[in-house]
């Protein structure tokens, strides 16, 4: 298990930089693939069933179809690789600066420590998070998408709704932005 | 059960994710890459909020997760028309070239 997380988690953050670094903007886009199918299984080795199926439909399937599809479209040039100028050194510092900081803080308990939040025990009457907090056993009785789904279509109704109509806009938007001028 | 030791990993990666994408918007000029280190942001913030939810035992952070994968949808897909829209008024594809809004 812990094997499987390792070669997860290194498999992601290698081919996330493939994305960055590629001078083709194809392989980038299959750099892409790979770092979200990678997140696809954490997320199944993280018992989140639905959001691996969902993950797998819309990123790898859906929006890296349309990511290769403008790519092959458009045929962008091969950049040059990208030189150390201010941006990049900015870059490269805040990249080993934020993960070694996150990575301390978590190893240290600051957010997390296998009492729950700040010590305070998951599911006790004084943990802030009680009432939205969900009882392993709820899970395993009834699998992670009926529980996913069950608080989906009842305390969070309407942000769900509100997607829905987030997606519709976001459709009729570029239904209007590629259509043909008529001058 | 899951090992304790393992979240502080999962943070970790979830900060590499997210700040390789960002320094891919930096330095990046063709605008379909800086998209897609866009969206290598938003799922640095799916695993930080999965991580979350599995060692809480709650349901909020996967629930959470999907409204982000849905708004990530929506924004390609305007993105992309937007590119494509660039394209087609002959311009070359750099970012750094797409700048009369400053002016």
């Amino acid at each position: 298990m812990t094997v499987l997380f390792a070669v997860v988690i290194a498999l992601a953050a290698v081919s996330s930089l493939g994305v960055v670094l590629s001078r083709q903007t194809i392989y980038s886009a299959l750099s892409l693939v790979l770092t979200v199918s990678m997140l696809a299984v954490l997320f199944l080795l993280l018992n989140a069933q639905f959001l691996f199926a969902v993950q797998l439909i819309i990123y790898a399937g859906a929006v890296m179809v349309l990511f290769v599809f403008i790519v092959a479209l458009l045929s962008p040039d091969s950049e040059d690789r990208p030189t150390l100028d201010l941006r990049a050194v900015i870059g490269i510092l805040g990249i080993v600066v934020v993960t070694s900081l996150v990575f301390v803080a978590a190893r240290n308990g600051i957010t997390y420590n296998t009492n729950g939040f700040h010590g305070v025990a998951v599911g006790s009457a004084n943990n802030p998070y009680h009432a939205f907090s969900f009882p392993q056993d709820a899970v395993n009785n009834a699998g992670n998408v009926q529980t996913v789904a069950g608080q989906l279509f009842t305390n969070y109704l309407l942000p769900f709704e509100i997607t829905s109509m987030l997606l519709l806009i976001a459709a009729i938007g570029a239904v209007y932005l590629t259509r043909r001028s008529s001058q | 059960m899951l090992n304790p030791n393992l979240f502080p990993y999962l943070l970790a990666l979830s900060a590499f994710l997210f700040t390789v994408g960002a320094t891919g918007v930096l330095i990046r000029r063709n605008p379909i890459v800086v998209f897609m280190c866009i969206e290598l942001m938003l799922n640095a913030a799916n695993v930080a909020l999965v991580a979350y939810g599995r060692f809480l035992n709650s349901e909020e952070g996967q629930i959470f997760a999907f409204m982000v994968i849905v708004v990530a949808a929506a924004e390609v897909v305007v993105g992309l028309a937007l590119i494509t829209q660039i394209f087609r008024l002959g311009r070359e594809l750099d970012v750094d070239d797409l700048s009369e809004m400053k002016e």
